[in-house]
């Protein structure tokens, strides 16, 4: 019984601890970010590197505040954001008005838009008149699964739905779905790299949109606004481009 | 958060179809993979004991969703053939609950009393015979109770299927939470879904043990 | 009809069977008594292969089971085993313990069988209780089941092992009477491990001492019970009459 309580004493200990938020010191943001979503946040050398990471990290330094990442699952963000585990998160996550609901969001500091991607061995599908009946691989939570859900009906297409960019690649690309959805600054770096590509893009961009850093709807208002003013500071002293220039 | 419920109703119904189709399936190939391999496992051939420990081992010793993506990113990549992830799914669970299912079949079958095995091959039945008609039927009573767990098992584990694409109960939450936003509502409904499946499991099982104990 | 010739059992260094000649007649009704840990049941076990034999040959009615090639299954149908446990199957009828390796092995249909089976119950006493199951039935009624479900495949010898060791001392009787029925009466060749010693004066042509796993002296009941010959078989007497 003495050893039971012990342990129960540092297991209460342990989450007294852990969820403690520094009220005296000077407050540490977690910040979420996307697990893989080259090139904007992916792991290099054991270090996570990416134009949001780039952009997040000049932001704080031209700001003063500190902060910690946290890599998860994207569909895990706002759900996170949402329920307090995270003041905000900056994962390539466009703007839409359905996420204003439950978000607030920067100014667009990105611009993007959705292009439909199929394997490269695919010469059957060659513009948006082909997507009728057929396969769509998406990310869950994603306005690339927005797009399809809203086509579903219209093209009588089915929808696969997986957590994360490369599963939902490696689909298509093996040939169990026929067409994917993704932003086309994150299909057009991976293509950049391969040497021989198995995807290809098909068509033009279907939509605008730009990627926002997100914060709890109401909250964080101070984060979100030193997000705003690091973003002017870091795109008049050109280190905005810069940063935009290493993923070339 | 009736309105919730009510409006996601379909979306569910979907999900618990899939769950319980790749239950279902699953289990009925994973008694025959584990009748077989128990049987093996008790029986004389070294080679295929030998095989039948492998195959045990890989499947105890790796996690039910690193056997998913093998199988479905993996192979199929690989090996360059397509299948569906609810198949990819069926025969993910049918190999894992199989290897558990085997260890079932051998403990309930060495449970029972050597006299009857004895009792029956003097009387000139071969070992088969003695087996389905006298050996099978008394062990098969012994391991409900462990069935029944596995069929729980393996219909919570059809959950992790969710990241080879397979649109069971458990992704059909996340996907209307990608909608709505609704992280709590929609896990606890979830949450309560998957309780009243395996109630009503639990039930069916326990009907069919008093059944055969009468 | 039953010829054992230099039967030798080892269970890796340790040898029970220490070479063991011995012969069974036709309509002879042989018993094996002992001390325990003699071999009686190891040897009973011999002859209808539940145990293998490590070296020597054992021949039944020409078939030599020692041979790799003698369809063991085939055989064990003429030769019946009775347990000191019973072994009754739980989960089926009496009547459907006694049927079903007639059934299941083709000798005959359902009807014929369980015309048969009706009869072994009457023939041991048991007609009332063919639609029970086991579990309802006394030790000593079990072990008469258990008769006449060896009785069903119509065998030509019968082993007994031990068959009313586990009986409360009521219900040995009736089981020895069976015994004796089917001794006398039916003139089946019968070998049984027993420690009844009034059976084996009274039913069997023969008895077999064995000690530390050999036949220390055999001969007709008056002979060994009234006039033992060894020390060993002297000292055994002593101990149980």
């Amino acid at each position: 019984m003495k050893k039971l309580s012990i342990i129960l004493a540092f297991l209460l200990i342990f989450v007294a601890c852990s969820s403690k938020k520094e009220t005296s010191e000077k407050k540490v943001y977690k910040i979420g970010t996307d697990v893989i979503f080259a090139p904007f946040e992916f792991e290099k050398d054991g270090k996570y590197v990416g134009i949001d990471i780039e952009i997040l990290d000049a932001i704080a330094k031209a700001e003063g505040f500190e902060y910690t990442l946290s890599p998860m699952n994207f569909n895990g963000l706002i759900p996170a954001i949402s329920s307090d585990q995270l003041d905000g998160a900056i994962a390539g996550m466009t703007i839409t008005d359905e996420r204003k609901e439950v978000l607030d969001f920067s100014e667009g500091y990105y611009e993007s838009g959705i292009s439909a991607v199929v394997s490269a061995k695919n010469d059957k599908i060659n513009s948006a008149d082909d997507f009728k009946g057929k396969t769509f691989a998406v990310k869950k939570g994603t306005t690339g699964s927005l797009y399809a859900e809203d086509k579903q009906k219209e093209l009588g297409s089915q929808i696969r739905y997986f957590d994360d960019s490369p599963s939902m690649f490696q689909e298509v690309a093996n040939g169990n779905a026929d067409i994917t959805f993704e932003d086309y600054p994150v299909i057009a770096y991976k293509l950049s790299l391969e040497k021989e590509p198995t995807l290809k893009i098909v068509g033009d961009k279907l939509s605008t949109a730009h990627f926002g850093f997100a914060v709890k709807k109401g909250q964080n208002q101070e984060l979100l606004e030193k997000f705003n003013s690091g973003l002017k500071k870091i795109k008049e002293s050109g280190e905005y481009d810069k940063i935009l220039n290493n993923y070339k | 958060m009736l309105e919730l419920f009510l409006k996601s109703l379909p979306a569910f119904g979907k999900g618990i179809l899939i769950t319980l189709e790749i239950t279902i399936f699953a289990l009925i190939f994973a008694t025959v993979i584990g009748l077989v391999v128990g049987l093996i496992n008790i029986g004389k051939n070294k080679i295929f004991k030998a095989i039948a420990k492998i195959y045990i081992d890989l499947v105890r010793g790796t996690p039910l969703i690193v056997q998913a993506f093998f199988l479905y990113f993996g192979m199929t990549g690989a090996l360059k053939f397509q299948i569906r992830p609810e198949v990819a799914g069926i025969i993910v669970i049918s190999l894992n609950a199989g290897a558990y299912m085997a260890e079932i079949f051998r403990g309930g079958i060495q449970s029972i009393d050597v006299g009857q095995m004895e009792a029956a091959r003097s009387l000139g039945l071969p070992y088969s015979k003695a087996m389905i008609k006298v050996i099978l039927p008394q062990a098969f009573k012994n391991m409900i109770p462990s069935i029944l767990n596995q069929f729980i098992i393996s219909l919570k584990d059809t959950s992790i299927l969710t990241v080879i694409g397979v649109a069971e109960l458990t992704q059909s939450g996340q996907v209307i939470i990608g909608r709505t936003y609704k992280s709590f509502e929609i896990w606890t409904m979830v949450g309560i879904l998957y309780f009243i499946l395996i109630y009503l499991l639990s039930t069916v099982f326990r009907k069919i043990e008093v059944k055969l104990n009468v | 009809m039953i010829s054992v010739k230099g039967l030798i059992k080892k269970y890796g260094n340790n040898t029970v069977l220490k070479g063991i000649d011995f012969l069974v007649e036709e309509n002879q009704v042989v018993s094996l008594i002992g001390p325990s840990g003699s071999g009686k049941s190891t040897l009973l076990r011999c002859l209808n292969g539940l145990e293998e034999a490590t070296e020597g040959h054992i021949f039944v009615n020409s078939s030599d089971i020692t041979d790799v090639k003698l369809n063991i299954n085939h055989f064990r149908e003429n030769v019946g085993m009775v347990f000191q446990s019973f072994n009754l199957f739980p989960h089926l009828s009496v009547i459907d313990n006694i049927t079903l390796a007639p059934i299941s092995l083709k000798k005959m249909n359902k009807s014929d069988a369980e015309e048969l089976a009706l009869q072994l119950l009457e023939q041991v006493g048991l007609k009332e209780k063919a639609y029970v199951y086991p579990n309802s039935l006394s030790g000593g009624q079990k072990q008469r089941v258990a008769i006449a479900r060896a009785l069903a495949m119509k065998p030509q010898i019968m082993l007994f092992d031990e068959p009313t060791s586990a009986l409360d001392p009521e219900m040995v009787g009736e089981v020895l009477q069976v015994m004796k029925n089917l001794a006398v009466k039916h003139g089946m060749t019968m070998i049984v491990v027993t420690h009844e010693m009034g059976f084996a004066r009274e039913v069997c042509d023969k008895v077999v001492f064995m000690a530390d796993g050999r036949i220390v002296e055999e001969g007709k009941p008056q002979d060994i019970f009234d006039n033992p010959q060894n020390e060993r078989t002297k000292e055994f007497l002593s101990k149980i009459l």
